[in-house]
């Protein structure tokens, strides 16, 4: 009997329509749609930074939720689904950051400041980073719990990062979509984002799954040493 | 057409970031898998014995 499952942990049926689907995103970015009429070239850039903040968010959430089911189930399937989005919250969180920061150098003239939206998102990584350190750190047994609870503040930041830019004045701009009067994209914009958006949550389904079995293997090599252990032990 | 070179850096690092990380992982599980594989045949093998 083997003690993990022996399929690819990226299926076909997921990782070619994640594969499509960046193709056709990156036609309609690049080719497709035009410029920006007064940001130019660099605004899409938008097209994969506001999809990578999306995921980020879902990630958190994903993590937050599968670490109070694991508080209140104590099973170790959640606990592996908690780490799996966690750790991809720091990976598009730093790709949202960092699109962001190329974004704002020329349009700005400035690569970054402390205003709400950058300063709530640039936390978020560091409460996240926090969590894999502790994750690493704190002891076998108490340590899906422990990580559990920073999971869920984790969790918290996210309603302060949507509406750091509806509730203070920031350098970022304001909300383009569900911003109000006068907020909105124009047709060609959406649909382009739409794909961005498409072809992201597919990618980021990937890496969950794969994580995901990581933290599954893990598990089971940790109770195979033990085990291996208690055999020696038992044969001295 | 000035900020052509943003853009590209932009998507260039971005993408390097979650492949590199992608790739990371998958060898990761590779490597996980021969060692989850091997210590359950050494496993079989001393149960055996």
């Amino acid at each position: 009997m083997r003690a993990f499952d022996e399929s690819p942990a990226i299926p076909l049926w997921l990782g070619l329509p994640a594969l499509a689907a960046m193709l056709g995103a990156l036609y309609m970015i690049f080719i497709w749609v035009p410029p920006e009429a007064t940001m130019g070239n660099v605004q899409r850039i938008f097209y994969f930074h506001v999809p990578a903040a999306a995921v980020a968010f879902t990630a958190s959430f994903v993590g937050g939720i599968a670490a109070i089911l694991y508080l209140i189930k104590r099973d170790g399937r959640y606990d592996d689904l908690s780490l799996a989005a966690n750790e991809s919250v720091v990976v598009f969180q730093a790709v949202n950051i960092i699109m962001g920061i190329m974004w704002a150098k020329p349009i700005w003239g400035i690569w970054w400041t402390w205003d709400a939206r950058l300063t709530s998102s640039f936390l978020q990584v560091c409460i996240y980073a926090a969590y894999l350190v502790l994750r690493r750190a704190a002891p076998v047994d108490g340590r899906a719990a422990i990580c559990a609870v920073v999971s869920i503040l984790g969790m918290a930041d996210v309603p302060l990062i949507y509406m750091s830019n509806r509730l203070f004045r920031t350098q970022h701009p304001s909300p383009v979509m569900g911003g109000g009067e006068g907020s909105g994209l124009a047709p060609q914009i959406g649909i382009t984002l739409g794909a961005g958006m498409v072809a992201m949550f597919l990618l980021w389904w990937c890496v969950v799954r794969l994580r995901r079995r990581i933290a599954r293997l893990d598990r089971s090599l940790e109770d195979l040493t033990r085990r291996t252990h208690e055999l020696v032990e038992e044969r001295m | 057409m000035d900020n052509l070179n943003w853009l590209f850096w932009g998507y260039a690092v971005g993408w390097t970031l979650i492949f590199l990380y992608l790739f990371q992982i998958g060898r990761r599980e590779a490597t996980l898998r021969r060692k989850v594989a091997d210590l359950q045949a050494m496993m079989e093998e001393k149960w055996k014995q």
